[in-house]
């Protein structure tokens, strides 16, 4: 398990939370189909696992015994698309500071929030530029155990090309929806082409950049042959005072500068260490970002 | 520039391990990270700056081969060539004297001629053979025969400036020993040219002179002398005048630290002029004479001889009446003893005996008791005749059992041969030790009553074989010094520095301390023909004899009563054997090398290389034990 009793509980509270926030800031752009009664009918929709059976068109399925999910035309459900970035440098951190950990946290956070909102949640795994693993779509209270049971396995592992990741997962046609990337974004590659490629397709995307402290200042210093992780490629150094001070001012230009092109492209964006706790990272710094509204 | 060791030169292979053991030394270190990425990034903006940033990465190791190169450098042994005063082999006669603690020349002479002496050797050639001599009263050499430099410098550092003359004989004997008769030597002569007029012997090889000094100007107290003159004392003191202006300067004389008299005197240059205070009182003590010049803090820069001591103490010869009828053998034993002034006083015509009024230091008493001897007065008698002391019975002859006593005045005293016809019967009184004794009574006896000293032979020594022994001159000699005791020594004369002091202690004296004027302590066990030799410093000397009954002190002074050293004007020539010297100048090829410089130099550079190694280890532990963040 991801989250062990006390922390599900906390998870529970907290997708509460997130819930009332959400229902406040919502009001007028999307009515809950909990709350709707004037009910008029709009289209269909393909049936997918976890949708609500009472929706399903029975007359439909006699006829052509395809199931449809009859729309209506004030509900309008939320199409959640989690991106975990699954690359070996996102393994990186100690204990609590692990960065896919902590990524997973976040994805299960946000996937709790998305369900307990009925809204439709899909997670994929980036990894090796492709979608390696994927869950959802799906809805209902029950989707998020096997949220949790998709989560569990996953190891960071892998190289990652996000750009073609990305690109990868916008080939399959998919609802416009909220689209969050969680990632390190330590890809050579990088990873704008791929966003403003599903950004393309409609989708309104969030940026969550998940670092490890150790990675904005390290606790390095000497003679040293820094070996990646993911390429095993080897930089040789010779650090000192000058240099570290030079690495962690580079670090916060890039940061810097990601924050910039998130907003210069409408992309929510929201830097996280792993040293804040995840609950505050869901609860505060996400609001914050207006990813979760 | 030469190199004197060129093949120092091959250790530059040492770079070779140097560059291999740093090279092994940068295999860095491997350490994980999440990406690479931003590292690169970040070197790529250093490259900007490259080479200085290579540099600094091999800082270290520029640093170490610096250091190699300052050694290596340093072991080659570099020299430039310079002027100098003698190359090849030298010997070097290094003036020593009283007159080269004058402070004409900053901070003395004695330290410019070190410092001479010092640049001389340090512009030998590296395989000159240096000899050098300290002329001071007892010329000695420091270092003999060697051409490292190190043994030369730390001799020169050693050689020390003296208070008194200095013995140009012996020194150039010192040197002619040491030339062999090598004529490719160079003596070097490094004086204020206080050197004999003539009779300096020619050295082997070429002599060369090195004048140190720059003015004459010196008063000086060139004699001080007293004695007793009449009732009184009469002081002699006389003040010369080296310089070459007339001078007006203050003498005062001190007994002890009392000022008992000051004359001004105008001496013109050149010249001297004398005082002789008469009737002083008669009272021992320590007499000093200053000089002062009332104008001026300062009188002279030779102050050794502003200042002089004379000690005055009661007659160092005893005087001793010997009152007989004749008696040869007495007579010629007290004229033979050593410090004694013998009077005698013979009978007038009558038979009475008349005693001189002047007071005596011992009377001996020949089978007399005439009237006149002062009360307290040391006494030996002969035969003794009757007296209010101690009783005298009738003559007895039976000389069974002679036993001489266990004694201090009975040592070395052999009694064996000694007969004795007759004596008379003494009866020692507490106070007396006796001496020797037969069954039927003492002999001889002495001891000592308030004061007074007194001793008794108990016998005619025309009634005895004993003047023809040799017990007789120990036994007397023995009573003598016991009933006066001799002065130790000649206080009355002033010693020259260096000079030796014969002294001669009493028989009981355990233990002599020499005070010196700078308050150096000598300890000296009593012992026949001693001899005090560190009259090194100008002043007055405290002799202290310890005994068990007490301590004496005594006094003796040592001045420089010397007009070759007050003299301070420097000889622009010196005469040795048949030449004249003049001056040296700088004309021969010498080295002057620098390896001092080098090796200075790697140390400094091993302390940077050190520092900057140590903050790099520094920063790299505080890195890895920071608390995260």
């Amino acid at each position: 398990m991801i989250f062990d009793e006390s922390t599900l509980r906390k998870l529970n509270q907290l997708s509460l939370v997130a819930s009332r926030i959400r229902k406040g800031a919502i009001k007028g752009e999307r009515r809950s189909s909990r709350r709707g009664s004037s009910v008029e009918f709009a289209d269909y929709r393909n049936y997918t696992p976890g949708d609500d059976l009472r929706r399903l068109d029975w007359n439909l399925y006699a006829r052509l015994e395809r199931p449809f999910i009859k729309l209506f035309e004030e509900e309008e459900d939320l199409a959640v698309y989690v991106l975990l970035d699954g690359s070996r440098s996102m393994g990186w951190g100690e204990a609590d500071e692990n960065k896919f950990d902590y990524a997973r946290k976040l994805v299960a956070g946000l996937g709790a929030i998305a369900i307990s909102n009925g809204d439709l949640l899909s997670v994929g795994l980036l990894q090796n530029g492709r979608v390696s693993a994927e869950f959802g779509p799906t809805r209902g209270g029950a989707a998020l155990s096997r949220l949790f049971n998709f989560l569990e396995p996953l190891q960071a592992e892998g190289d990652t090309d996000l750009n073609t990741s990305l690109r990868h997962y916008a080939v399959k046609p998919r609802r416009p929806g909220l689209l969050i990337l969680v990632s390190d974004l330590l890809s050579a590659e990088g990873y704008e082409a791929g966003l403003r490629h599903l950004q393309g397709r409609g989708h309104e995307a969030a940026l969550v950049h998940v670092l490890a402290p150790n990675e904005l200042d390290p606790p390095l210093a000497g003679d040293l042959q820094l070996v990646d992780v993911e390429s095993g490629q080897t930089q040789d150094v010779s650090l000192d005072g000058s240099l570290r001070s030079r690495y962690k001012a580079h670090v916060q230009e890039w940061l810097q500068t990601t924050r910039a092109d998130c907003r210069k492209h409408d992309i929510h964006y929201l830097d996280l260490a792993t040293s804040t706790p995840w609950d505050q990272a869901l609860l505060l710094e996400m609001r914050r970002s207006g990813i979760v509204k | 520039m030469q190199f004197l060791a060129p093949l120092a030169f091959w250790l530059a292979v040492l770079a070779i391990p140097i560059i291999l053991l740093y090279m092994l030394k940068l295999r860095r270190k491997q350490v994980q990270v999440s990406s690479t990425l931003l590292w690169q990034q970040a070197l790529r903006e250093q490259q900007a700056n490259a080479p200085w940033q290579k540099l600094k990465r091999n800082l270290l190791l520029l640093l170490q081969l610096l250091i190699l190169a300052a050694l290596i450098f340093a072991l080659a042994r570099p020299a430039w060539q310079t002027r100098a005063v003698a190359s090849g082999s030298v010997i070097v006669l290094l003036d020593a004297s009283a007159s080269m603690n004058a402070t004409d020349v900053s901070p003395t002479r004695f330290e410019a001629a070190r410092k001479t002496v010092r640049a001389l050797v340090d512009e030998l050639a590296g395989d000159a053979v240096v000899t050098i001599i300290e002329v001071g009263y007892t010329p000695r050499a420091l270092v003999t025969s060697t051409s490292d430099k190190a043994v030369l410098r730390q001799a020169i550092d050693g050689a020390q400036v003296t208070q008194g003359s200095a013995d140009w004989q012996s020194a150039f004997a010192l040197a002619s020993g040491a030339a062999r008769d090598d004529q490719n030597i160079t003596t070097v002569i490094v004086s204020d040219g206080g050197l004999p007029e003539s009779g300096l012997p020619a050295l082997a090889g070429e002599v060369r002179y090195v004048p140190i000094g720059v003015t004459g100007d010196n008063l000086a107290i060139s004699a001080l002398a007293l004695r007793a003159s009449g009732g009184g004392l009469q002081l002699f003191t006389e003040v010369h005048n080296f310089s070459d202006t007339a001078r007006s300067v203050t003498l005062s004389l001190y007994l002890g630290q009392t000022l008992f008299a000051s004359r001004p005197l105008d001496l013109p240059a050149g010249k001297s002029a004398s005082i002789t205070l008469e009737d002083l009182p008669n009272a021992p003590g320590i007499y000093k004479a200053h000089l002062s010049d009332p104008q001026n803090s300062t009188l002279d820069s030779f102050p050794l001889d502003d200042t002089a001591f004379a000690i005055y103490q009661a007659a160092s010869a005893r005087r001793v009446l010997l009152v007989s009828k004749g008696n040869i053998y007495l007579e010629q034993l007290l004229a033979s003893l050593p410090g004694v002034q013998p009077y005698r006083a013979v009978p007038a015509a009558d038979g009475t005996i008349q005693i001189p009024s002047d007071p005596f230091d011992l009377y001996v008493l020949d089978g007399l008791n005439p009237p006149g001897i002062p009360a307290g007065a040391n006494l030996l008698y002969v035969n003794t005749p009757p007296n209010p002391l101690f009783t005298v019975g009738s003559p007895f002859t039976d000389m069974k059992n002679v036993k001489v006593n266990e004694h201090i005045l009975t040592r070395f005293v052999d009694w064996s041969n000694v007969h004795v016809l007759q004596a008379k019967k003494l009866i020692a009184p507490e106070w007396a030790d006796v001496l020797i004794e037969a069954d039927a009574g003492p002999l001889v006896f002495a001891g000592e009553q308030n004061g007074q000293r007194i001793a008794a032979v108990g016998f005619d020594l025309r009634e005895s074989d004993l003047p023809l022994q040799i017990a007789y001159p120990i036994l007397f000699s023995n009573l003598i010094n016991y009933l006066v005791p001799p002065s130790a020594f000649d206080a009355s004369r002033s010693l020259e520095p260096g000079d030796g002091l014969s002294i001669v202690p009493d028989p009981g004296v355990e233990q002599i301390l020499v005070a010196t004027p700078l308050e150096h302590a000598f300890t000296l066990r009593p012992e026949a023909n001693l001899t005090f030799t560190e009259t090194d410093e100008l002043g007055y000397y405290a002799v202290n004899f310890i005994s068990k009954s007490g301590t004496s002190v005594e006094y003796f002074a040592v001045n420089l009563f010397d007009e070759a050293e007050s003299d301070l004007r420097p000889r622009e020539t010196v005469q040795v054997g048949q030449s004249t010297l003049t001056a040296a100048v700088a004309e021969k090829v010498g080295q002057r090398e620098f390896w001092p410089w080098l090796a200075g130099l790697a140390l400094i550079v091993l302390l940077v290389e050190w520092q900057m190694f140590h903050r790099r280890n520094l920063s790299t532990l505080l890195e890895t034990v920071r608390p995260k963040a």
